[in-house]
This record gives C-alpha cells, structure tokens and sequence, in this order.
C-alpha cells in the first residue's frame, strides 16, 4: 500500500513510520508536513491511505481531506490527534474513524483495515463542525486547483452552478452561494440574488445613469450589479469599512 | 442551608424550616432574656411565657411576610433588600403591638405590659428595633461567609483550569513514544521535565513561587516544545541580573509561553522565533514575552480564546492587589505580552 502520512511535528511522522514498518506488510510511505502540502502530494503520487493530521499550520487535516475527496482517485483517509475535542466529537456524530495519539500498533491495523474514501458531502459536515477552509477547491480540465480564499474576489451563480472568480481566473464549483455566504461570514458580502463579492477587494460603488448601483473590485475588470434588494446593506457595509 | 437559592439577595429562605428554627430560637433567646431583665410581679415561668407568646407572635408573622415577598426582594441590590426587610420588619412588628394591646385591653392582660399605649408601643418597637438589626446582620454575615467560602473554591477551580492544557499533555506523550526509539536520552529528559512541571501544576502554592524557579519551569516546557517541533522552534532567552526573592503567583509565565507556541508557531508551516527577555525597574521588573503569528486568518473561527491570558491576568491581580499587570498587543505579524512583577520589601518577604 502506499501511505501518506501527514503531521506537522516531525517526531509523530517519525512515530508513525516506525509503526508502519512494524505492521509486516511493505508499505511505500510519504510524508507531508501540512493539509497544502498534502493535497499536492495526494494529486501527484495517488496514495491509498492518507493518515492526515487534525490541528496543522496552513492547512488542517479536515480541510486536505475534503480537497482530496474531488480526485480522480481520492486516497481513503484516517485522521489522528492527540487532543481536539470539537474534531472528536464530529468524527463520533458522523460515525468516522480516527486513531488517537500516542497511536497503538493494533489499533493503527485495525484502522488502516477499515479505512474508507469519505465522501465530500460527509466531510463537508465535518469540517462545518470544526473550521473555516482556508482554500477553495476546483477541477480545471482534470486539475485539482486549490484557491486561496484571499485571493478570490467573487461567487457568481448561473443556473445551477457556482463560479469562483480571482485574478485572471475562474472555476466552477461544487458549493452553493448560500453555504459559501454561511461559511466565510463577514468576507464575503452579497450584493445581488446570484453575487457575492470579497469585502477586502471592494474598490468602489457607483451609481450608474440607470440608478443602479455597479460594484468594481480590485483587478477585476468587470463591474457587478448591486441589486435594489441588497443596495442599503451593501452601502451600509461599505460605510462601516470606511469609517474604521 | 439550602444552597440552591443562592442568587440574588442575602435573605435566607424564609420559607423554608431550617431559617424559620433559627429565627424561632432568637426569638425565645429574646424572651428568656426580657424574662431576666426584670423581676417579674407574677411566676417567672407564667411571665416567660407570655413574653414567649409575643415574641414568637411577631417572629412567625415576619418570618410569613418575608417569605411572601422574597421573591420580589430578591431582584434588588443588597442594600436595599437590607432596608426594605428591616421597614417590612418593623412595620410587621408594629401591627402586632397594636393587636396586642388591643387583645390585652379586651381581656386579661391588663397591666401586663405596662402603662400607657404610648410607652408600650415605644418599648416594644425599641426591642424589636434592635433583635431586627441584629438579626439581619447575622443574616448578612452568614451570607458573606457563604459567598466567599464560593468564591474561594471557584479560584481554586480557576487556578486549576489556568493549567497545562492537556493539548501539551498529550502531543508530550506523543512526542515521548516516538523519542523512545530514536533518541532515549531526550526522551528521559522529556519525562523528567513533564513530571516537574505537573508537579508544580498540581501543588498549591498560594503564597506564590520565586521568580527563579518560574523561570526554571519555563525553560523546561520550552525543551520539550523544542523537541517535539523540531526546527521550527526557536527560543531567544535573554535574562538580565535578577534580583532575590522575587515572587510571583505560580504559572503565570509558563501559560503564556504556551499561548505563544500555540496560537503562533504551531500555525507556521516553518515555526519562528518566541523570544522571552527581561526588564529590571528600580522597583519592578517586566517580563517580555514575543511570538510571530499567522498571518490574519482567514476565517473568523480560528483565533483562540483569551481565555489562559484572562486568567493570568486575574491572578496577577489577586496576587498582586493591583491592576493592569499584564498587557498584550498585536503588531502585524507579531504578538507581545508584557508581565509586570512589582517588588520590594513587602513583595519579596511574603510568604
């Protein structure tokens, strides 16, 4: 099997491949040292097991596991901690498995046996338990693309879909507006039914000749519509900044 | 005493049987003693129990209209519980009086309580004036033992909660077993400094630890820290020359160490620099204490709490009897916490 061990502290690494290698089987073992890095390690060498670390800089463990549950061949994932009490409880609620730290022999057996590919709806309710994603994932032409959420300047829903726009880019993604203004409270502000614009990159607000109000934000060249229903909040917001 | 009424105001429940006895009590203390002030015209056991019956009359009646309207008093502040049950007392008391001199003109009391309905009234509202003060005092004061005897035991809890967050206990245990094979000796280390410092977290050192010794235990859970994050860890320790016998309240240092490699280098893919010095004032000496930080998350979720250097802060203050010792800002990628430690004779002699 080909494992991917993930944790931050270079001693639980080293703990965990000393485990492995006494497990009996030849494992091929990779390691990473944060979620990020993980997720890339995941796209390019396609583990089967990823044993992913809860609390990581950068990236927790949550969030790797539900970017790597959009690859073509997502590894099937076992989480450790030595200590977190609102991922353990989330992980009993949703029935997952996880090995404690310091981790037993057997019980690392028993786990790597019973190891399953999580579904992203299911990690979706994990990480909602838990944490805010730092990064937004997407497939580009077969690419996992991982977007910081800093960078992104906007949601724009069409239809059924859900487009992600940040400098020179979009994508199409899996989450609806509804969860994304949920999850990033306070960062993204909506301005129209189908529209969500990163607070920090408003440039300016114009009225049009129309009366309209037309948002602009920083290295976008496209302006969007601000729509009647959600004007006052959007200037109200906008007045908040301005006076900090 | 019923405990779980503790809420608002002093009032014992007057309801309830055990307050009622003790009130009761007081009463015929007050009668025995009336009793025994005057040499009784009739037989000392017929002059105790009429004054009995008065006295347990007004008791029982205020007792029965304080526990009607404790409910309402108890929503107000103390000092004004305080005058409204000594009035509701007294005007209770009043009435009484006036039945009793009425019952003791219809029937065969006269003479019993004195001359005149002026001086009877007086006599009987100038005792009763005094059994209710004092008896509300004795209220008062058995409440204060009460809430300090909570108070007690809630910073006895507080100081409990301020340590070693088992977080740190169980990453330690984590860092020990993986140590155990590849570097027995630093896994030995680990053990030893692990065991001083629960053997301090478990003491009760209210008279406060040196400043030596606090240090002391800093260094040591910046070693096991060191260890378990390898390189991505650095210690800047500068001490100056400290004085003697500096003391301090126990953990307060080591909580802050911990905030710092929790909420700073743990967040940092490649760790930095937490760096500890010293400041020595003519008559206090400051401890600085400075982490990088993630850069702001972007989440709202993911900041700590304060609640470890709240803590700190209150026991500084208890220990200290001042405010204000400890102070913590945030500059752009850097946070600094800065201990005060005043000293001087009467500091450095407690104990």
């Amino acid at each position: 099997m080909k494992i991917l061990i993930v944790d931050d502290e270079k001693p639980a690494r080293e703990r965990l491949r000393d485990l492995l290698r006494e497990c009996g089987e030849a494992h091929e073992l990779l390691e990473a040292s944060n979620g990020l890095d993980a997720v890339r390690l995941a796209e390019q060498e396609l583990p089967d097991v990823a044993l992913l670390d809860i609390r990581m800089p950068v990236m927790d463990g949550l969030e790797a596991a539900r970017h790597m549950s959009l690859l073509a061949r997502p590894p099937a994932v076992l989480f450790t901690t030595a200590y977190d009490e609102h991922a353990l409880k989330a992980f009993e609620t949703n029935a997952v498995d996880y090995l404690l730290k310091p981790i037993r022999l057997e019980r690392l057996k028993t786990g790597l046996a019973r190891a399953q590919v999580l579904q992203r709806a299911r990690l979706a309710e994990l990480q909602n338990a838990t944490a805010v994603r730092t990064h937004i994932s997407a497939l580009i032409q077969g690419r996992l693309q991982l977007i910081p959420v800093r960078e992104i300047r906007c949601f724009k829903a069409d239809q059924k879909y859900v487009t992600v726009y940040w400098p020179g880019r979009e994508a199409l993604i899996e989450d609806s507006l509804k969860r994304i203004e949920e999850e990033f409270e306070g960062l993204f502000l909506r301005v129209h039914r189908n529209a969500l614009v990163a607070v920090a990159h408003i440039e300016s607000l114009e009225k049009g000749e129309d009366g309209n109000y037309r948002i602009s934000l920083r290295d976008m060249p496209e302006k969007l519509a601000v729509s009647r229903r959600h004007g006052r909040a959007v200037r109200q917001k906008l007045k908040e900044l301005s006076g900090r | 005493m019923n405990t779980s009424d503790e809420a608002g105001s002093f009032l014992p429940d007057f309801c309830g049987a055990r307050t009622v006895f003790v009130v009761v009590l007081l009463a015929e203390l007050i009668a025995i003693t009336l009793t025994l002030a005057q040499l009784p015209r009739q037989h000392v056991l017929v002059a105790l129990a009429m004054y009995s019956l008065f006295t347990q009359w007004v008791a029982l009646s205020c007792i029965a209209i304080l526990c009607i309207f404790r409910r309402h008093l108890n929503t107000l502040p103390n000092y004004k519980v305080g005058v409204i049950s000594y009035l509701i007392t007294l005007l209770t008391t009043l009435v009484i009086t006036e039945l009793a001199w009425w019952v003791q003109n219809q029937w065969v009391l006269k003479d019993y309580f004195g001359h005149g309905h002026g001086r009877f009234t007086l006599r009987i509202m100038g005792i009763s004036a005094i059994a209710w003060a004092l008896a509300l005092r004795y209220f008062y004061v058995q409440f204060q033992l009460r809430q300090q005897i909570l108070a007690e035991a809630e910073s006895r809890f507080q100081a409990l909660q301020a340590r070693i967050r088992p977080h740190f206990l169980f990453n330690s245990m984590n860092t020990i077993t993986s140590l155990i094979r590849r570097a027995p000796d630093a896994a030995e280390e680990v053990v030893e400094d692990l065991a001083d410092l629960f053997r301090v977290s478990l003491q009760d050192r209210r008279g406060g630890v040196e400043l030596r010794e606090e240090l002391a235990l800093c260094r040591r859970y910046l070693r096991i820290e060191e260890l378990r994050l390898s390189e991505r860890l650095e210690v800047d320790w500068r001490m100056d020359d400290l004085p003697d016998g500096v003391l301090l309240p126990s953990l307060i240092l080591q909580p802050l160490l911990e905030n710092a490699i929790y909420h700073g280098i743990e967040q940092l893919p490649s760790g930095g620099r937490v760096s500890v010095h010293s400041e020595v004032l003519p008559d206090r000496l400051r401890i600085h204490i400075e982490n990088p930080l993630p850069e702001a998350s972007a989440g709202a979720g993911r900041g700590g709490n304060r609640l470890a250097q709240d803590n700190v802060a209150q026991r500084l203050t208890a220990f200290f009897g001042q405010p204000g010792l400890l102070s913590a800002e945030r500059e752009n990628s850097r946070y600094h916490v800065t201990v005060t430690i005043p000293f001087n004779d009467e500091n450095t002699d407690r104990r």
